[in-house]
């Protein structure tokens, strides 16, 4: 519901916005990047070393963050403006989504096991 | 002179969400790590702020932050546990090699870019008929995972 009444607010406001005119320089190109970058590698370590499922769950919204921050060039391309939209409308949505499955997962995990360390999730991936 | 101003406040905010991303890594209560997190999030939305991308502001500001954001917040302190340091010593230096790599390769293509150009972006060419029933489509994507997430929740208990 509430991103039904988010979605509305944008609608609202894309009849207010008119056209923007920011021009896009590649010093700030590349300050963009180099932030994503940054933000991407501190969530990375972040995941890498979560002792609990709360930890890992911050780490992946900081992921998406650097996503969308690596899509602002994007929008300086001409014809790619309204695709750059598009896919982050795409990203934003199925992230928050997935982000929602995780959470339910997250107190679901807590109510089987009484905890929420990583440790003890034995279902999927590689087993040293 | 204008654009070294413009310049400045995009380097200041982007100085802004690499320290709150680094708070989130630093701290040792999952908590304030949430909020760290909800306030990279809003540093990430100003970035579009600033080149007058107001929709997709209030979509990472509102969707993301407001409803995804504040749900981590709640969670990490409804299960809250005593801090502790996570952080894990062996992976700092492949992030650090990962991230002279990756500066490396940003200067290279800072050097070899293609012409950008002004954000001439306006909502009104987005609202096409069909970009309209993707947002639809979307949100129908968004009730359905919370319906299952419920119906899961049901069985559950």
């Amino acid at each position: 519901m509430l991103l039904a009444g988010a979605s509305s607010a944008v609608a609202s406001s894309a009849v207010a916005s008119s056209a923007t005119a920011a021009q896009v320089e590649m010093s700030e190109a590349s300050l963009i990047y180099a932030t994503a970058f940054a933000v991407l590698l501190v969530a990375y370590l972040t995941a890498v070393s979560s002792k609990d499922l709360i930890r890992l769950l911050i780490s992946l919204e900081m992921m998406f963050g650097a996503v969308f921050l690596a899509l602002i060039p994007l929008f300086s391309l001409p014809a790619m403006q309204s695709t750059a939209f598009s896919i982050l409308i795409l990203t934003i949505f199925v992230s928050s989504s997935e982000l929602l499955i995780l959470i339910a997962a997250i107190t679901i995990f807590d109510r089987r096991k009484r905890s929420i360390d990583v440790e003890l999730v034995s279902e999927g991936g590689d087993k040293v | 002179m204008q654009m070294t101003a413009e310049l400045g406040v995009l380097a200041a905010v982007s100085c802004l969400t690499v320290l709150a991303s680094l708070g989130v890594l630093l701290t040792k209560d999952n908590f304030y790590a949430a909020l760290y997190m909800a306030l990279t999030m809003i540093f990430v939305a100003s970035c579009y702020g600033r080149f007058g991308l107001h929709p997709a502001f209030v979509l990472i500001a509102f969707v993301f932050v407001g409803a995804i954001g504040i749900v981590t917040v709640a969670l990490a302190a409804t299960y809250r546990k005593p801090p502790e340091r996570q952080i894990s010593p062996l992976w700092i230096a492949p992030s650090v090699i990962t991230a002279a790599i990756l500066g490396y390769s940003a200067f290279l293509w800072h050097a070899h870019s293609p012409n950008l150009s002004e954000i001439g972006f306006e909502m009104r060419d987005f609202l096409a008929p069909e970009n309209i029933l993707l947002v639809i489509f979307l949100i129908s994507l968004v009730v359905l995972l919370v319906s299952a997430i419920l119906r899961i929740y049901g069985r559950e208990a």
